[in-house]
């Protein structure tokens, strides 16, 4: 009974002990973004609600044609999400996109998957179904995948949707930077690519937070001093510029602990090399053969439960 | 106790059992068919439901009766519980298998549910429980087996198939025994370890989202609580299912083991309460309780029947000692446990956009339901035909295994070492998959290879050569740009080149050059700069786009967008403060789209019907077939609002009105359909509900290779290559629009004056829109859903107006000089085309005159001077017009209608059959050119009304109008009189095309030809002014019934020059 105390203690306190400093430690230099890390730099502030990008990545990636065309431009105004059948929607909010934009009423801003530098999504797939390249894409393989949709409960942004409807081969569905289709010609991802007002800017992810930087610089009053995506969960691969603070175009507010950290530190503190389990075991096999010995020597002894 | 079995195993209980597993494996089985969608509510937001929560997290911990009892009896030596041990195995063993089937409903795709086995992936908590889940079911199977491999040997002699298959294999079955019961302790320690690993580690499940987890719920010692909750939970579960079991087997509960048992819990549940309370204190900062007051009251619920009041309980000597009160308190604790689990999982999940929420459809309940009811009916199975309770059996297999320990060494020790090797695997498969992990935490398989941004700059075109600085002046300068540079449509060309009126945008914005070239610097280091006007362009020129606006986002201005950036940012910026004076801010608006190439979707075997091949383009076109059953051009009806006295009607249009040329459709349809964008048009049975009997082709073609054939209903003729054309359809061009619309009247520029096929390809002179800037009819005719604008006078319908001033603005003279102002100040009065379309019919001979009363006759045919014959046996006399001056008059943009039935007034005098209205004292009328044409048509004498005839089939046959206007009239649903007569009908001709440049439009004195006004007199001095270019007549005096200078006919006193126009009244000094 004391036994059975003392050793469950003990387990907890190791728990603890091992768990704590080893999220520190975890944190090494090999995760820093590849200088060659892609990435796309969105100026809300430029954003027309035109939808081309979303045409352009329907097409891109082949999805089905949604109901409403997409020159009907007042969906912009229902709060959507990106879904299995799109990989991202330009969603407006009403007010100014920035101070100085008198003349604007509403604020466009384009929802998509931010392809994190620290991916939830790819530290929780419980199969390595979802990869982060080392330039920046994080990609998806459905034939690995079991469904178990835990990278859906991940993602701090919402964004990889399901194929609920299809009984037998239902795919995981979100941005997929493009990659099948840029591989081969090394150009920029559709929706980039279509925008008229360059409100997305493609580039070295490097240079796009020196970019946003002079753009805040020159035109402070217009933008906040604020480039979204680049602390926020350890940093995403897309950046925005907004001229409002960005909880107001329902980009949430994030820690800039990147969540895999907490998660995969206390994993690998407790079960690297299995050695804490081994351990573990050894002591239940010492305990167990302990009791076995008292209770061989007096076997007749009974409780004194009353 | 010795016989605990229950009677009889099918009780009206178990049955029920039946029933709801069967509900539940019908839902399961629906979720296999048709997917997890319409079987769960399962969304995006909320991907996990209680299929994860209850099921499998929930079933985990519930399950941890097995390794406590274990841990307790085998490795703490408290032999005397060992009773309780093969339940609590059982439970385990059947609770963890239904975790794992419970899981394959829920997996999307479940038949890879062995991945993890394979694609191992250190950093995922939830391969670690997976992994740990899998070994422990075999460690359970191991522990478990000895009761079944006991219940089978026990068999043994039976008549049953089971006893035979005993009978047969008893010495195999005995060894495998002997083996298990060897390695058991192996065993029970590892199921311990593995427990401990995945009971805490099903907690780290949710710390990788922070944000979604209410904070009440969220902690980083969230797997200590979900393992001291399962350690928890253990003893109670065990105590719970030995009272149910004795109730429902029928015995009495087994006290003298349960409330020494219970003796435990309070100290574990303390544990418990101290770490979960503490840690709520520790974190009391960041608590939010009023988020989701739900989650709150959740969360005190849980700690009350969880914690509380079970540690209260069970503290009471009395509460152990009563069955019944002890069970209240294992439940409770078996709840708060419970709703801990679904409170992680389910009710403190709040996703950052998921404002529908969660709640399990009735399929998820149905299914957990089911496989609730599975797992206790297999208990039942189990303990009804395995020695479960059976103490009696258990002492026996103690001892058995005790005097074989002896007897057979060499087999103990095998079934060890392959024990070992198994959690040996195990080990080494942990070290390796988290060592890969942390390796390869980030980067995955690929890298991705992005040309452009790993090498920007070379990638990109060369830059255009900077053009020389403009050297335009405000004369020069260009009317119009065809924007098409390759920086604007490097990436993505979906639309034509968009054509930009630059003059008329320069002289709308007053000929402020600022507010696009933006203002003209002074010195180099001038950032102010300062604003240019075009009239100031002969001293300083502006930029030319292209100059700056490259290539986006340069290193030395970042802020600087690029050609195509630029251009929609500052068009958009205007357009959207101007969208009242028909700026468009939607795409089309500037942009027309290409047509993708059709090519790949037109497939034929053989040579199809013209009605397949509308049948195929409507599979794609859905809604257009609605779409264009309801158009003018369709139905030859529509909405008339600018007819005069029939506003409110729909149903006017080319199928009920007459003209004075061949009068009416009716009775003649097989031939005029031709023009009808249809395929067989005959006769009364035609059908225009039915969207294949469109004709797509005859609009979109742009082969030039499609036609109709004449009398045959709009069918095409038979040697088209329809496939050839519906592969390569297309937008409306001047060629699809002109085959009807510039032979109306059955002949080039016939009816209109203005509409000819030298339009198809004219010269500039000719007509600036169609020649010089090469439009098409739809650049000015805008549609929208196949619905056309453009008000034809000569027939009631209209689905929209075009004019001038859609494009060109109210003010399209202004060029900051005198004379632009007076231009400017016309406009209020005068139509565009009336200066712009000087004549019409400049290259075609037009129809002026058609006197039907003469047809019939056999008269001598002569040749005009144009050329054209003057009579037809079949139609009459004509007289022909080149060079035709149009008649000027008031047209506010309504315009009268003669319906057939309206009586004539006069035969003698023109009967108008439409004109416009309007006058002098209309303020929104102004002076219209036309085509006057006039005619004699056939009326019924006596009712005094115009009258039909058959033409086709009647009267060009026969030569007999009595028969042919009987005809006609009956056919059309009038009464005839059978008394033929003919009457004088007018038509006006609105006159719209065939705009000559502005050099060439009307001068002052065209029209203002009093002696009394002499422009010099006051702009004589102005520096530049040439009188003779600028007023001099440049036509000759209108021959039109209407004229140009005629200002009383009007409604002028005089040449308002003179007098004053009609808003402003002036008196120039010398007039009279």
């Amino acid at each position: 009974m004391g036994m059975n105390r003392r050793t469950f203690l003990k387990v907890t306190g190791a728990t603890v002990a091992v768990s704590l400093p080893s999220r520190s430690a975890q944190a090494d230099e090999s995760k820093a973004p590849d200088p060659d890390h892609i990435g796309c730099l969105v100026d809300t502030t430029k954003c027309i609600g035109c939808r081309k990008c979303e045409e352009a990545c329907n097409r891109a990636n082949r999805l089905p044609m949604p109901d409403k065309p997409f020159d009907d431009l007042w969906v912009l105004r229902e709060r959507r999400r990106p879904d299995a059948t799109r990989f991202t929607v330009v969603n407006s909010y009403p007010g100014k996109p920035s101070p100085v934009q008198q003349d604007r009423d509403r604020t466009n801003i384009k929802v998509q998957c931010m392809h994190c530098l620290d991916p939830a999504c790819v530290s929780a797939c419980i199969v390595g179904a979802l990869t982060k390249s080392k330039t920046g894409p994080v990609m998806y393989d459905a034939d690995k995948c079991i469904g178990c949709r835990y990278c859906m409960v991940a993602c701090p942004f919402e964004i990889p949707a399901y194929e609920y409807n299809s009984p037998t081969v239902p795919r995981v569905m979100k941005c997929t930077y493009c990659v099948d289709e840029q591989q081969k010609t090394g150009a920029s991802p559709a929706c980039a690519a279509a925008c008229p007002m360059e409100s997305i800017v493609f580039g070295k992810r490097s240079e796009l937070l020196q970019l946003g930087r002079k753009r805040i610089e020159a035109e402070p009053d217009r933008y906040e001093d604020h480039i979204y995506g680049e602390k926020e969960v350890g940093g995403t691969s897309w950046l925005y510029l907004t001229g409002r603070p960005a909880e107001e175009l329902d980009l949430p507010r994030l820690p800039e602990a990147a969540p895999p950290r907490l998660s995969e530190s206390i994993q690998h503190g407790i079960f690297n090399y299995g050695a804490i389990p081994l351990i573990f075991y050894g002591s239940l096999a010492g305990v167990m053969w302990m009791s076995n010995r008292k209770s061989h020597k007096a076997s007749s002894e009974s409780d004194n439960e009353q | 106790m010795q016989n605990i079995k229950p009677l009889r195993f099918w009780t009206p209980g178990a049955f029920v059992l039946l029933a709801v597993m069967a509900v539940g494996y019908l839902f399961g089985l629906a979720r296999l068919i048709t997917g997890l969608g319409p079987v769960t509510n399962l969304s995006d937001q909320y991907p996990w439901g209680i299929w994860i929560g209850i099921d499998v997290a929930s079933g985990v911990a519930l399950a941890a009766g097995g390794f406590t009892t274990a841990a307790l009896i085998n490795i703490f030596g408290r032999k005397k519980y060992h009773a309780l041990e093969r339940p609590a195995l059982l439970t385990a063993w059947l609770g963890y298998t239904f975790v794992g089937v419970g899981l394959m409903f829920d997996l999307g795709r479940y038949y890879n549910i062995w991945h993890p086995a394979i694609y191992w992936q250190g950093n995922s908590v939830l391969f670690e429980v997976g992994m740990c889940v899998m070994f422990y079911i075999t460690v359970l199977t191991v522990e478990f087996s000895p009761t079944i491999l006991e219940g089978v040997i026990k068999r043994a002699g039976e008549k049953s198939f089971l006893g035979r298959f005993a009978q047969r294999f008893q010495k195999p079955l005995q060894i495998l025994h002997l083996m298990t019961c060897r390695v058991l302790p192996l065993f029970i320690i590892a199921g311990v370890v593995l427990s401990f690993m995945h009971q805490s580690s099903l907690g780290s499940l949710m710390l990788i989202a922070p944000t979604k987890l209410s904070s009440l719920w969220w902690t980083p010692i969230l797997p200590i609580l979900f393992l001291l909750s399962a350690i928890m939970v253990g003893f109670p579960m065990v105590i719970f299912e030995s009272i149910i079991a004795a109730k429902s087997f029928g015995h009495k509960p087994e006290m003298e083991l349960l409330t020494p048992l219970s003796r435990f819990i309070p100290w574990l549940v303390g544990v418990y309460a101290l770490v979960k309370i503490g840690d709520l204190i520790l974190r009391w900062e960041q608590l939010d309780f009023y988020a989701h007051p739900s989650d709150t009251a959740a969360l005190f619920v849980e700690i009350g029947i969880g914690i509380l009041i079970p540690f209260v309980m069970l503290l009471q000597k009395s509460v152990r000692r009563s069955p019944f009160w002890l069970f209240i308190a294992v439940t409770s604790i078996i709840l708060g446990v419970l709703l801990n689990r679904i409170n992680v999982f389910i009710v403190g999940f709040h996703p950052p956009f998921g404002e529908a929420g969660y709640f399990p459809s009735i399929g998820e309940i149905a299914v957990t339901i089911g496989l609730v009811a599975t797992i206790v009916l297999l208990y039942r199975f189990f303990a009804y035909y395995f020695p479960v309770f059976d103490q009696k059996e258990l002492v026996v297999h103690e001892e058995e295994c005790e005097t074989r320990r002896r007897r057979a060494p060499v087999l103990a020790w095998m079934a060890r070492g392959l024990a070992v090797l198994l959690m040996l695997s195990f080990v080494i498969l942990y070290a390796v998959a988290h060592e890969r992990g942390i390796k390869t935490s980030v980067v995955g398989p690929g890298q991705t290879v992005y040309a452009e941004a790993a090498s920007a700059p070379d990638t990109r075109p060369d830059p255009i050569a900077i053009p020389e600085p403009l050297s335009f002046s405000a004369e020069t300068m260009p009317k119009s740009l065809l924007i098409d540079r390759r920086q604007t449509n490097e990436r993505i060309n979906d639309y034509e080149p968009v054509r930009f009126m630059h003059k008329a945008h320069a002289s709308r914005l007053d000929g402020n050059c600022s507010i696009c070239h933006h203002r003209v610097q002074k010195e180099p280091d001038d950032r102010v700069g300062e604003e240019l006007e075009f009239t100031d362009m002969d001293n300083r020129k502006p930029a030319s786009c292209v100059a700056c606006h490259q290539y986006p986002n340069e290193a030395d201005v970042p802020v600087r967008p690029g050609l195509k950036g630029a251009y929609h940012a500052q068009c958009i910026g205007c357009h959207e403060k101007e969208s009242s004076a028909n700026a468009p801010t939607d795409c089309i608006g500037c942009h027309e789209k290409r047509t993708p190439n059709h090519e790949a979707f037109i497939h034929f075997a053989g040579k199809p019907e013209p009605q397949e091949i509308t049948a195929r383009c409507l599979e794609c076109h859905e809604h257009v077939g609605e779409d264009i059953l309801i158009t003018a051009h369709w139905k030859w009806e529509a909405p008339s609002p600018n007819t005069k006295g029939y506003e409110h009607r729909t149903d006017l249009g080319k199928k009920n009105v007459i003209n004075n040329y061949c009068i009416h459709v009716r009775s003649n349809e097989a031939r005029c359909s031709q023009c009808h964008i249809g395929y067989g048009w005959k006769d009364d049975t035609f059908d225009f509900n039915d969207p294949t009997n469109i004709d797509c082709l005859v609009c979109h073609d742009t082969t030039g290779t499609y036609a109709k054939d004449a009398p045959n209903g709009g069918m095409p003729k038979q040697e088209v290559n329809l496939v050839q054309v519906a592969k390569n359809v297309g937008k409306t061009s001047r060629q699809t629009c002109g085959k009807c619309h510039f032979n109306g009247g059955g002949g080039p520029n016939v009816k209109h004056g203005d509409l000819e096929p030298t339009l198809l390809d004219p010269p500039d002179e000719f007509d600036v829109h169609m020649g010089r800037a090469n439009m098409d009819c739809q650049d000015c005719h805008r549609a929208s859903e196949h619905k056309i604008a453009g008000q034809c006078l000569a027939i009631p319908s209209s689905e929209g107006r075009v004019s001038c001033e859609q494009c060109h603005g109210d003010t399209p003279h202004n060029m900051n000089n005198s004379i632009g102002f007076h231009l400017d100040k016309h406009s209020r009065t005068v139509a565009c085309q009336t200066c712009h379309i000087p004549q019409f019919a400049k290259k075609t001979p037009t129809k002026v005159f058609w006197d039907w009363s003469t047809a019939g006759k056999d008269l001598p045919v002569e040749k005009d001077e144009y050329g054209m014959p003057s009579y037809d046996k079949k139609k009459g006399h004509f007289r022909w017009g080149m060079f035709v001056d149009p008649c000027i008059t008031w047209y506010g943009g309504i315009h009268t209608r003669y319906l057939l039935g309206d009586v004539v007034e006069d035969p003698g005098t023109p009967t108008l059959l439409n004109a416009p209205t309007g006058s002098l004292k209309t303020p929104e009328a102004k002076l219209y050119p036309f085509k006057c044409y006039s005619a004699v048509i056939p009326m019924d004498a006596e009712r005094q009304v115009f009258a039909v005839p058959n033409l086709w089939m009647g009267f060009w046959k026969d030569f007999d109008w009595q028969k042919s206007l009987s005809e006609g009239m009956k056919l059309y649903g009038e009464p005839f009189s059978g008394k033929v007569g003919f009457g004088k009908a007018d038509m006006f001709w609105a006159i719209n095309h065939e705009v000559v440049p502005a050099k060439q439009a009307l001068r002052c004195a065209d029209c203002h030809q009093s002696q009394a006004v002499t422009c010099s007199r006051c702009h004589g001095q102005e520096p530049g002014f040439d009188s003779a270019r600028l007023i001099g007549p440049r036509y000759p005096e209108s021959k039109a019934k209407l004229k140009r200078s005629d200002f009383e006919a009007m409604g002028y006193k005089g040449d308002p020059a003179a007098t004053g126009g009609r808003f402003h009244r002036y008196t120039l000094p010398g007039a009279k």
